[in-house]
């Protein structure tokens, strides 16, 4: 437990911990999810970059948070295939960027962080909210993150908010046409099966959640 | 009759957009067409098993006989019949996947695809129509056709796919121009992230493109540290080329440009 003014490594340590946890838990539903409309290689993809990257952290643990999530982006990057390790890599790489070496950050300052990650991703997919990616469900939980903040949320609240908008846009994708990656050309099979990335996105956004709650203590 | 042709080929499209089964209801009311109208149609189809009624929830899907026209399209290109062989010593020897394409309007079709020779799961991409100027199948075709072809395709639709895709028609022009003098197309992470293509044109008797040959891999093992792997480059070039050597043999049935 910790001051939720004061967020250090320890808090992307455990952030990033929960959510290796989870993307191992979940690899086979992330891989049936991206047999439908990828390659059949998200979940696998995501287990083992997220599995590599926490060794890493767990192995040099007492870094300045930026410098921890710049190891896990790069981490990332250099050992996940197809195009997960690319996005998530150079959006947790650019998260750590923006914290600059502050040795902690608030809340207010991890609103930056996810939104240097969203430009990241726009910026590498150029895909827009509705194109069925990552975007869908990172950038409704960035929103209604930022909304929960200006209506007096603690960490804890906005981080709960952003959760749930996350799964919302994840659930939208649903029955929407690929616009973007491999599954936008391989016709209509896309159309009826949720989005791997947003989904991956989602835990994301599960894992922050239980880090704030576990942070701000009973 | 013209009018229930069209009306015919709007409901076997509409079966195939994605939600595969659709009964009479649903499909006059996404067709805008009364009920008795469809059902004429859809039994007609059915009579010719273009179209089929799911016993369970009495609704229509498509139906065998379209596999079976989709395999008599594919026969009917002469490249893909003759890229076969090629195509798989061409895996082999690069451990990739490759992938045989012919222009079709603003895309590339893909009519052949074979797959990486390591036993991981992937997805077939034949019938996949990927926008010409994304990918090094369409760019290698493209560089090696006429220059009203080439002014009609710059004036399409160029969709950005990706943050690396080229969508300015002055810089695929200068792209085009460069394939023309390596003699085969590079795509960096244009269509998907993280992948990467090298292709090279198949021509006919008249140096005319009707088609390109290529390999389709991660971007860190086809261009690593940004750099073309030359081998894999070398067997792209000289599988084209006999590709086209052996088109040019049979150039009465080379006629899809």
């Amino acid at each position: 437990m910790g001051d939720l003014n004061q967020l250090d490594g320890g808090f992307v340590l455990r952030w990033m911990r929960e959510m290796a946890g989870d993307i191992h838990d979940e690899r086979d539903f992330l891989t049936q999810l991206d047999a439908a409309i990828g390659d059949a290689d998200h979940g696998i993809n995501m287990d083992r970059g997220f599995a590599a990257a926490l060794a890493k952290l767990e192995a040099e643990p007492d870094g300045p948070p930026g410098d921890l999530l710049e190891a896990v982006g790069t981490t990332l990057v250099l050992s996940v295939g197809g195009a997960a390790g690319p996005l998530y890599g150079s959006a947790i790489r650019q998260m750590g960027r923006a914290l600059d070496g502050a040795k902690t950050f608030d809340a207010e300052a991890l609103l930056v962080l996810l939104r240097a990650a969203l430009d990241e991703v726009q910026r590498l997919g150029a895909a827009q909210v509705g194109d069925k990616t990552i975007v869908d469900a990172l950038s409704p939980a960035i929103e209604a993150y930022e909304r929960g903040l200006r209506s007096g949320d603690d960490l804890v609240g906005a981080t709960s908010r952003a959760h749930a908008a996350a799964e919302e846009g994840m659930r939208a994708t649903v029955p929407l046409q690929a616009s973007k990656g491999r599954a936008s050309y391989l016709g209509a099979r896309s159309v009826g099966h949720q989005d791997p990335g947003a989904t991956s996105t989602t835990m994301f956004f599960a894992a922050l959640e239980r880090t704030a709650a576990w942070e701000a203590g009973p | 009759m013209i009018q229930s042709v069209r009306r015919a080929a709007s409901i076997l499209r509409e079966l195939g957009s994605g939600q595969p089964r659709l009964g009479i209801t649903e499909l006059a009311d996404r067709l805008g067409l009364a009920k008795a109208t469809v059902y004429g149609l859809i039994r007609a189809l059915e009579e010719d098993e273009l179209v089929e009624r799911d016993a369970e929830t009495g609704k229509y899907r498509l139906g065998p006989a379209l596999l079976q026209l989709g395999n008599a399209f594919l026969d009917g290109h002469e490249l893909r019949a003759r890229s076969l062989l090629w195509a798989d010593s061409l895996a082999t020897r690069t451990s990739e996947a490759v992938r045989v394409g012919v222009p079709n309007r603003w895309n590339i079709l893909i009519v052949h695809h074979v797959f990486r020779p390591d036993n991981s799961v992937q997805i077939l991409e034949v019938g996949a129509a990927i926008p010409w100027h994304a990918s090094a199948l369409g760019k290698a075709t493209a560089a090696y056709r006429n220059e009203a072809s080439i002014g009609e395709l710059l004036a399409g639709p160029l969709p950005r796919l990706t943050g690396q895709t080229i969508v300015e028609p002055e810089d695929l022009r200068r792209a085009l121009e460069s394939i023309r003098t390596e003699g085969y197309a590079v795509e960096d992470q244009e269509a998907v992230i993280g992948e990467a293509e090298l292709a090279a044109p198949v021509t006919d008797h008249d140096g005319y493109a009707v088609g390109a040959i290529g390999v389709v891999g991660p971007v860190e093992r086809l261009l690593p540290e940004g750099m073309v792997r030359e081998d894999v480059l070398a067997a792209v070039k000289e599988v084209a080329r006999g590709l086209s050597r052996d088109l040019g043999g049979v150039r009465r049935f080379a006629n899809h440009r």
